[in-house]
């Protein structure tokens, strides 16, 4: 654990380290019986929010989900079925084959089939140009392809994905971090990562999940963050406080408020 | 999908030879088998395995890569996995392969795929009682995986969980010591046992594990946690 003088923060909320953020995930389900469900379908919800507000509205809006193999992934689902429901076009363009998802997110990719919201695996199910069309043709991108527990530099089918999303020129609003980016060092990962430095989101906003991430707290990640915005999954002060984070309630202005 | 016209008997037979099935064959065995089972050049495209398929004969992938899809109520694809070789395809009974209901296999790359109808295989079993021998082979292979992956499921819930009482314990009664976080709480092995909801016995099978993989150490009815870093790996559930 980072000791509280070097801690940085987003607006006064303390930046969590991934560290902190593994044991703060861990004591919600091991301690206070909040389940990872729980916590994905609040964060999805909070994202939809989040992209409602960026819109103004969602009604006739034409949006994409990029969807990764884990949980950030299952929290974009989760949003994409909000999206869906507040009358927003969706496509949902998942960066694995459904049998390579882990099983919260495969779940929800079952409900947006039975809605017919229209899901497809990059670049298996895309003829070419369709997904730069998809794309470009898109309001507003959101990213849940990567969250805080990945490591290193973007790989594989999402390192092919990244750039083609800058491409598009289309805003992106990104779940937990901006992909791509190192979740405590922001731009620095690090360690060399060959081919695929630079291979990072320039997220129009940010929407973070229970408190903000250092790797957007610090300068070398901050500008790739967007506008912050933090979400509301429900875990409450006594668990912040056995971390050692103390966090006055930032939520009382709603379930997801903007910091910067 | 076509046979392979470019596919020479000696090439075939090569294929052949590196299937399970036919292990520990003769070559004049092979050869014979060669000429009784279908083998099949695939183009990028081709579509290999259908719902409509008849059911009751594998396919065996013996080069290229596979992907498995279905079709989504608006008739669009959605990819469920991509298959290298040596994955069987298809379902039939006699070897306990079933089939994903409602999907399709396409070929992604150029490929060769061996199909085997169940006659055929009882043909050939008749006549090479050593197949017959492989298929038990096979069989035991796929009932010891599925014992086995019981077994680590039901282990793997028993770990997860005892990690899980440990990180809390250590929270609420840790003391940082030069070993590592001492819990400052003595418990009998049936007391954890019962915090975690499993029997005394797994419990010590489990923690003479965690012992052994360097995660905690036990002095007097109390525990050290060592390695707390790897203790959360397991917490979560990400050490395989």
């Amino acid at each position: 654990m980072l000791s509280t003088s070097t801690r940085l923060d987003v607006a006064g909320i303390p930046a969590a380290t991934v560290a902190e953020m593994s044991e703060i995930d861990q004591l919600a389900v091991a301690s206070f019986g909040i389940s990872l469900p729980q916590m994905m379908e609040l964060a999805g919800l909070a994202l939809a929010r989040t992209a409602a507000e960026i819109r103004e509205t969602l009604e006739d809006a034409r949006l994409t989900v990029l969807v990764g193999p884990g949980n950030n992934g299952g929290g974009g689902l989760v949003a994409a079925r909000h999206i869906a429901n507040r009358g927003a076009r969706v496509r949902v363009i998942l960066a694995r084959p459904v049998a390579q998802l882990t099983a919260l997110p495969r779940e929800r990719v079952a409900t947006l089939v039975e809605m017919r919201i229209p899901v497809c695996v990059s670049p298996w199910d895309l003829a070419d140009g369709e997904l730069d069309a998809e794309l470009r043709g898109s309001d507003l991108i959101v990213d849940a392809l990567l969250g805080y527990s990945a490591r290193g530099p973007a790989r594989g089918e999402i390192a092919q994905l990244i750039p083609r999303v800058i491409a598009s020129g289309t805003p992106v609003l990104s779940l937990d971090l901006p992909s791509g980016i190192d979740p405590d060092g922001g731009e620095d990962s690090g360690e060399d990562s060959g081919d695929n430095d630079g291979v990072m989101i320039d997220a129009a906003a940010t929407m973070a999940v229970a408190l903000p991430k250092r790797g957007i707290a610090v300068a070398a990640g901050r500008r790739r963050a967007g506008s912050i915005y933090l979400a509301d999954i429900g875990l409450p002060a006594e668990l912040y406080r056995r971390v050692g984070i103390e966090l006055a309630d930032p939520f009382a202005g709603g379930p997801v408020v903007r910091l910067a | 999908m076509t046979t392979a016209a470019g596919t020479s008997l000696s090439e075939k037979i090569g294929l052949l030879r590196e299937l399970d099935l036919f292990r520990g064959l003769s070559d004049s065995d092979i050869e014979a088998i060669g000429h009784a089972t279908t083998m099949s050049v695939c183009t990028p495209g081709q579509v290999l395995l259908s719902p409509d398929d008849p059911a009751d004969r594998i396919h065996i992938v013996k080069k290229g890569k596979v992907r498995v899809y279905r079709l989504t109520p608006d008739g669009k694809q959605l990819t469920i996995d991509i298959y290298d070789r040596g994955t069987i395809l298809g379902d039939m009974r006699m070897l306990g392969q079933g089939r994903i209901p409602e999907t399709y296999a396409e070929a992604v790359e150029q490929g060769v795929i061996c199909t085997i109808t169940p006659d055929e295989l009882t043909r050939l079993i008749e006549l090479h009682p050593q197949i017959a021998i492989n298929v038990i082979r096979h069989l035991a292979n796929r009932l010891q995986e599925a014992e086995r992956e019981l077994e680590a499921m039901a282990y793997q819930r028993v770990g997860q969980r005892l990690a899980r009482r440990l990180i809390d314990l250590a929270q609420r009664f840790g003391a940082t010591s030069v070993r590592g976080t001492l819990i400052e709480a003595r418990l009998t092995q049936q007391e954890l046992a019962d915090l975690v909801g499993t029997t005394r016995e797994t419990l010590a099978h489990t923690i003479a594990d965690f012992r052994r993989r360097g995660l905690i150490t036990t002095d007097h009815q109390r525990v050290v946690i060592r390695d707390a870093e790897r203790l959360l790996e397991v917490a979560q559930g990400e050490d395989g």
